[in-house]
């Protein structure tokens, strides 16, 4: 057997500075990224409200912006979004994030609901799955629309892995190359992408585009949430795990894996939610960037 | 539990062996061990932070599994460089070998030098690359023949993609297992579990000579707790992929897994620790 050598020093050495014992969850965390009811493909261990809801306590979220995965597939989205809303009418931490197609006929009128009567934030879009591009007009019509009634748009770029979809039913990545444009034409509009395992051409793309704003769900790799805010910015990154169809434990562990400080952890974690959901106007940090 | 880690007093209890550790998997570096040094050293943060154990990777040995002559070359005639890693972590790392499927006369060669006679403890049957093949290629069979001889592990990389392979090489469970059943007495490890687990654990079920690993998709919640209902904690050793993965996608789908402790446990290093016994005493 080889002698020990320093790098096995450095194996067995205690932790580095960036993940000191010290390093807590913030105090509040805000998951971005997580949708309620089943998914149509298997049962999830915690695809019931109460028991995600317990999950996300035990690991101390305390806000959670929730879709519906019934929106993957119902075209009857009214019932699908007040399902939604009465769902996270009952637990404070919930926060209703509705689904709109703009392929279906009168979507405005689901639009006008979830950012009007229903009261929530935003709205959720997963056009690799109702079938349409960023790129078409309506999309920009419907972002456009979204931001003058104060709502902001959360972009699926997909749900799963397109190598394990079904073979009955599969969803292209969705290409985020065309919101450089409607960013640009839209100055006050609020987008996030979800669920994307950026590439390093993707990187390139978020950055580029203004204020884009992407959770963590996806995004892997040991140091994947350092390597996504080396890319586009500290505060363009938003805390998010797509469960229950991942799992939580997954996007929070990753947190503190990437050797990234805790102030930019709370960062991530709560204040760039924060700002996304209250804000109808980019950061100053970001403004800075954008005008370098 | 802090950030969805258990505490390190659990993590250590686990006993964490990581059968799948990928620093620089299709090239360590031109000099033969620079960016296999940079990605091992890349990944500390979380081997540490899991309180891992050993971790196996899979080396490169100058048979032509990488599309770079010049490295081949440079490991084919300095093999010392190939056992560098293993020097500088000794109580850390263990080691496999990359077979190419393409050569079947310098992976023999390669068998007897660093298995037989050498530090390590199986070998790696790749999906992609210049040493792909599939596992039932005729060229495969003489080197299951020859590694179950040593009493070494296999590692298969498997995929079970919508739409099909991307390429012949690629090997599925459903073709592990029809390998695996010819060899009942040889422990095949099934890489990623198929990556679309729900089909690939019913594709080995019934090989029990067949183990899946848990690395190389999303941390897609079910997989274990299905793979543990119809396979047995037995059948199922972790993976990490660091660092190409991340420890939360890989751990998180064990630790939140809804099984019992001592499944977890199994998963975690009892299973590999079992099947790597046999090779381990003899070096």
């Amino acid at each position: 057997m080889v002698a020990a050598s320093e790098g096995e020093k450095l194996a067995t050495m205690p932790a580095p500075p960036s993940i000191s014992p010290a390093l807590s969850m913030p105090s509040r965390v805000i998951d971005t990224n997580v949708s309620l009811f089943h998914w149509p493909f298997r049962r999830l261990p915690l695809d019931e409200v109460n028991e995600l809801c317990a999950k996300f306590q035990q690991l101390g979220i305390t806000e959670v912006w929730a879709g519906s995965f019934e929106a993957l597939l119902h075209r009857d989205l009214r019932t699908v979004n007040e399902r939604l809303l009465r769902a996270c009418q009952n637990r404070e931490e919930l926060i209703p994030v509705g689904a709109v197609n703009p392929t279906l006929p009168d979507w405005k009128h689901d639009l006008n609901l979830c950012l009007g009567r229903f009261g929530m934030p935003g709205v959720r879009l997963l056009p690799g799955y109702h079938g349409y591009a960023l790129g078409d007009a309506v999309f920009g019509e419907l972002l456009e629309t979204a931001t003058k009634l104060g709502g902001f748009v959360q972009v699926v770029i997909a749900m799963e892995d397109t190598r394990t979809q079904s073979n009955s039913i599969q969803a292209p990545n969705v290409d985020p190359r065309a919101l450089q444009q409607w960013m640009k034409q839209i100055p006050d509009a609020r987008v996030q992408i979800l669920n994307c395992r950026p590439s390093a051409s993707d990187l390139r793309t978020f950055a580029s585009i203004p204020r884009l704003t992407v959770d963590t769900s996806r995004v892997d790799g040991t140091d994947g949430v350092a390597t996504l805010v080396k890319a586009i910015g500290i505060d363009r990154v938003l805390y998010g795990s797509h469960s229950p169809f991942l799992i939580p434990e997954a996007a929070c562990i990753r947190m503190i894996e990437t050797g990234i400080p805790g102030a930019e952890v709370k960062t991530i974690m709560q204040k760039n939610a924060e700002h996304f959901r209250n804000s109808k106007n980019p950061s100053p940090q970001n403004q800075q960037r954008q005008g370098q | 539990m802090t950030f969805g880690l258990p505490p390190t007093e659990t993590l250590r209890d686990y006993r964490i062996w990581d059968s799948y550790f990928t620093p620089a998997f299709s090239h360590p570096g031109t000099d033969g061990t620079r960016d296999l040094i940079k990605d091992i050293e890349r990944s500390m943060t979380a081997i540490q932070l899991g309180h891992f154990e050993k971790l196996c990777y899979f080396a490169h040995v100058g048979i032509g599994t990488t599309t770079d002559p010049a490295l081949e070359n440079l490991l084919g005639t300095q093999p010392q460089l190939v056992l560098k890693p293993l020097e500088r972590w000794p109580n850390k790392l263990l080691g496999m070998i990359q077979l190419n499927l393409q050569n079947t006369k310098a992976s023999l060669e390669a068998l007897n030098q660093w298995v037989k006679d050498g530090p390590m403890l199986g070998v790696y049957f790749p999906g992609s690359g210049p040493g792909a093949a599939n596992c039932l290629d005729p060229k495969a069979i003489r080197l299951v023949e020859r590694v179950s001889e040593l009493g070494g592990v296999i590692m298969q990389h498997t995929w079970l993609k919508t739409g099909g392979k991307r390429s012949p090489h690629e090997s599925t469970p459903i073709e592990l297992a029809t390998l695996a059943s010819r060899y009942p007495k040889q422990h095949f490890l099934c890489a990623h579990a198929g990556g679309e687990w729900e089909q690939g654990i019913r594709a080995v079920r019934d090989t029990p000579n067949v183990l899946i690993e848990t690395s190389g998709f999303d941390a897609t919640a079910g997989f274990i707790e299905m793979a543990t209902r119809e396979l047995g904690s037995k059948r199922i050793v972790f993976g990490s992929h660091l660092p190409s993965r991340s420890m939360g996608t890989e751990l998180a789908k064990i630790i939140a897994a809804q099984i019992s402790e001592e499944e977890k446990k199994d998963i975690l290093g009892r299973n590999y620790r079992k099947i790597l016994s046999g090779t381990q005493s003899s070096k």
